[in-house]
């Protein structure tokens, strides 16, 4: 299997600020990458020099095997971040308009038609795109880019706008064209989307790759030794806990336990052993959330200097403001 | 290529199915070139056949017999048939085709005011003594007329000789006139006519007075005004003086108009695409230099669509008044060839400078240069059109973006400059159009994707040589 995307040594710079730096990243064909990270970590940057809207200052790239988008453009299909509808122009015309300068020949207009009834807009072919709502040229914008079925689909922030039933509706519908076989990548500042979505997360912090692993991995590796443990009476003796082998420390967390387990601990052995001596009402192993992933990472990382977790943990779910420095 | 046609029809066809386009732009020279179509028809029509009275209250006695002769339908054919060949002979060139196709000759022109006899006003002339009570005389004025061709001739005018018209009064040097009083809604033709035939009468009445010959006097002080004639080496030929100012003014009105329209909306519709954010959508598809191109050929489109209006309006304006032979065709040739090299020149200046601001608001500033050198031909329009040869028009000629517009003023003038001097100007235009071309597609890959604090010139010239 080939590569969709592949960066070497990507830098780029706007004056002083260093956007990108020395990016790695490869993308087999027919993998679904989410990209993480923060507001003006660079992903946009990066998608920009992987479409040749932007040119990096070294470094070198391929795209669908060729050495620049510019001789893919008709094979790529982009969802930036910063996008928008010519507002005068009707719904209709303006997806004839994009399938033909991606070249797509042939029946261009029954194509849209349908296309516009998968996400639910039958009825705004005839629309002029001003008198749509956000979520609604949202939807508009992303079948511009999937219209010509593309073999590499970039979608910059995917989901910010839309309501849960719409973020949905988007989330099967990308899945349906990883589903066709198109190579997904998808940049997010919501963990939350990329653990849903993506088998495989990048993480940039400050222009930098921090992380680069399948979900599984990354579940593996920053597994937090943790269970989650309720127990059926409030007044339960927490130290026959405390007691257990390969229990490294309780704490009392509200009406809930963090158990903590030593690290060549094995929550399958160490469970059991909990649940004799205490009875729970839950128990529950804890999974490594992207977010503490993220934070784990930069916070560890000492050059990053980040002192408040809490606002980064906010910038990450809330995503509007970039992190202070 | 394609993907550049794509891109040009849809800006031509956004700009063009706007409202303000279709209003501004196409609706007003339709109705503009309907009136000049139309004016000259209406114009020649001959005024509708009249019927009636006018009384003439003499007491000189004198005037009402010639005033009967002026208003006679043969007289009134006559002075018709004479209005249209003046009118005729003032227009040059073509005229002289159409004047051999009107018949010519004793015979001729008899036969033509025969024809004309049908349609002129037949007039009674009532001539009533001095001391006639005008008053009621003047009351026949307010009956309503009657059905033509029934009852008896209703009286249309009523006119009261002064006493002293023909001869002053005792001890005075000054005559007197006339007054005259017409019937609501008359013809303001017949109006002129009666007035111009008082008039006649009067002068004639007076001369007599005087002891001359009122024929005598009129063949003494007729001088004909001949036009002037224009001497060059290849002929000669008839000096048209409002034409030869004209025509270079409307042929640098033609070129400064479409391009100045076609750029403004090459501005607002870049503006328009980045304010949007529908750019980047639109560079995923497409690279930045086809979008520029696509752009730039859509709206040169839109531009070609008003010269062609305005100039075609203009032609028909000339064939309507019979004097199209004056414009020489290759002139419409050049006019296209100047407009294209304007278009590209000052269009990719303004496609730089949409790429580069957020707003409307923020590109008039960076536009004003631009515009600054826009206004330079009409500043220069009087000295160059006066002067088409003179060192200023030549040298400016030559530079970029000025030479195109007094290439063309010059061309347009009576002296043309010589032809190896108007390929040299065009070879030089479309060095200075390539250039700004490649100026701007530098700052539009630059601009495009650029928000925030809009740039100054200088920061375009950076951009221009950073990419």
């Amino acid at each position: 299997m080939g590569h969709a995307i592949v960066l070497k040594n990507l830098k780029k710079t706007f004056g002083e600020t260093v956007a990108v730096r020395d990016l790695d990243l490869t993308v087999p064909e027919g993998a679904l990458y989410g990209v993480i990270g923060p507001n003006g970590a660079g992903k946009t940057t990066m998608i920009r020099m992987i479409l040749s809207i932007l040119f990096p200052d070294h470094g070198e790239l391929t795209v669908l095997g060729r050495p620049s988008a510019l001789e893919a453009k008709d094979r790529i299909g982009y969802l930036p971040e910063e996008r928008g509808l010519y507002k005068k122009m009707r719904v209709g015309d303006f997806l004839v308009y994009m399938a033909r300068l991606k070249s797509l020949d042939g029946n261009v207009s029954q194509r849209v038609k349908e296309w516009l009834g998968r996400v639910d807009l039958a009825d705004c072919e005839q629309k002029r795109c001003e008198d749509l709502s956000k979520g609604m040229q949202q939807k508009v914008q992303f079948v511009a880019a999937v219209i010509h079925r593309p073999d590499l689909l970039i979608l910059d922030e995917p989901f910010g706008g839309l309501d849960p039933v719409n973020q949905r509706l988007m989330r099967d519908l990308v899945l349906e064209e990883h589903r066709r076989g198109a190579t997904v990548l998808f940049s997010t500042h919501i963990m939350t989307h990329a653990e849903q979505l993506c088998d495989h997360v990048v993480m940039i912090h400050r222009g930098e790759k921090v992380l680069d692993q399948t979900m599984a991995g990354i579940r593996e590796t920053f597994d937090p030794h943790r269970i989650f443990f309720v127990p059926l009476d409030p007044d339960s003796d927490i130290a026959k806990l405390r007691a257990i082998p390969g229990v490294r420390s309780v704490t009392p967390d509200g009406s809930a336990w963090d158990v903590a387990l030593d690290g060549h601990a094995n929550a399958a052995s160490v469970i059991p052993a909990l649940v004799t001596a205490v009875t729970p009402s839950r128990v529950e192993i804890r999974r490594p959330t992207l977010e503490d992933v993220f934070v784990s990472i930069v916070t560890g990382d000492a050059s990053t200097a980040v002192d408040d977790d809490a606002r980064l943990r906010a910038a990450l779910r809330v995503g509007g403001q970039e992190v202070q420095r | 290529m394609k993907k550049i046609l794509y891109v040009a029809g849809r800006e031509f066809t956004s700009t063009v199915t706007t409202k303000g386009f279709v209003f501004g732009i196409l609706v007003t020279p339709l109705l503009l070139g309907l009136v000049i179509f139309l004016m000259p028809r209406y114009l020649t029509k001959a005024p509708p056949k009249v019927e009636g009275q006018v009384v003439i209250i003499d007491p000189t006695g004198v005037v009402a017999e010639s005033l009967a002769a002026h208003l006679t339908p043969e007289r009134f054919a006559e002075r018709r048939e004479k209005t249209k060949r003046d009118l005729e002979n003032a227009t040059p060139s073509v005229f002289r085709r159409q004047a051999a196709a009107l018949p010519s000759g004793e015979a001729a022109i008899r036969q033509s005011i025969d024809t004309a006899l049908g349609e002129v006003p037949r007039l009674q002339v009532l001539p009533l003594p001095g001391g006639t009570s005008v008053e009621p005389e003047k009351e026949a004025l307010k009956i309503a007329l009657p059905k033509p061709g029934t009852g008896p001739a209703p009286r249309l005018a009523v006119i009261v000789v002064r006493p002293d018209a023909v001869r002053p009064a005792e001890g005075t040097d000054t005559f007197g006139s006339y007054e005259l009083f017409v019937r609501n809604k008359l013809d303001d033709r017949l109006v002129d006519d009666l007035h111009s035939g008082m008039r006649d009468a009067i002068v004639a009445a007076r001369l007599r007075e005087s002891g001359l010959d009122p024929a005598r006097i009129k063949n003494l002080t007729s001088v004909q005004r001949p036009g002037s004639r224009t001497v060059t080496a290849e002929g000669e030929r008839t000096t048209n003086s409002v034409l030869n100012m004209l025509l270079p003014m409307a042929f640098m009105i033609l070129l400064l108009m479409s391009v100045l329209t076609s750029g403004q909306y090459l501005l607002t519709s870049t503006v328009e695409e980045k304010s949007n954010r529908v750019v980047e959508v639109l560079l995923s598809a497409v690279s930045a230099m086809e979008l520029m191109t696509g752009k730039i050929l859509g709206q040169m489109a839109v531009g070609l669509l008003v010269l062609a209006l305005y100039a075609g309006l203009g032609v028909i304006a000339l064939v309507s008044f019979a004097t199209f032979g004056l414009i020489d065709p290759l002139l419409l040739v050049f006019l296209l060839i100047f407009y294209v090299l304007a278009y590209f020149t000052f269009a990719s200046l303004m496609a730089a400078v949409g790429s580069a601001v957020n707003e409307m608001r923020e590109a008039q500033s960076l536009q004003m240069p631009i515009m600054m050198v826009l206004m330079i031909p009409w500043i220069l329009w009087l000295p160059i059109s006066r002067e088409p040869n003179s060192m200023l028009a030549i040298v400016l000629s030559f530079v970029p973006p000025l030479g195109n517009f007094v290439m063309l003023l010059r061309m347009t003038s009576q002296s043309p400059p010589p032809m190896w001097q108007a390929w040299l100007s065009i070879a030089v235009g479309a060095a200075g159009a390539y250039a700004s071309l490649w100026f701007a597609a530098k700052v539009f890959r630059v601009g495009m994707l650029m928000y925030g604090k809009p740039p100054s010139f200088g920061t375009l010239i950076r951009w221009a040589r950073m990419s």
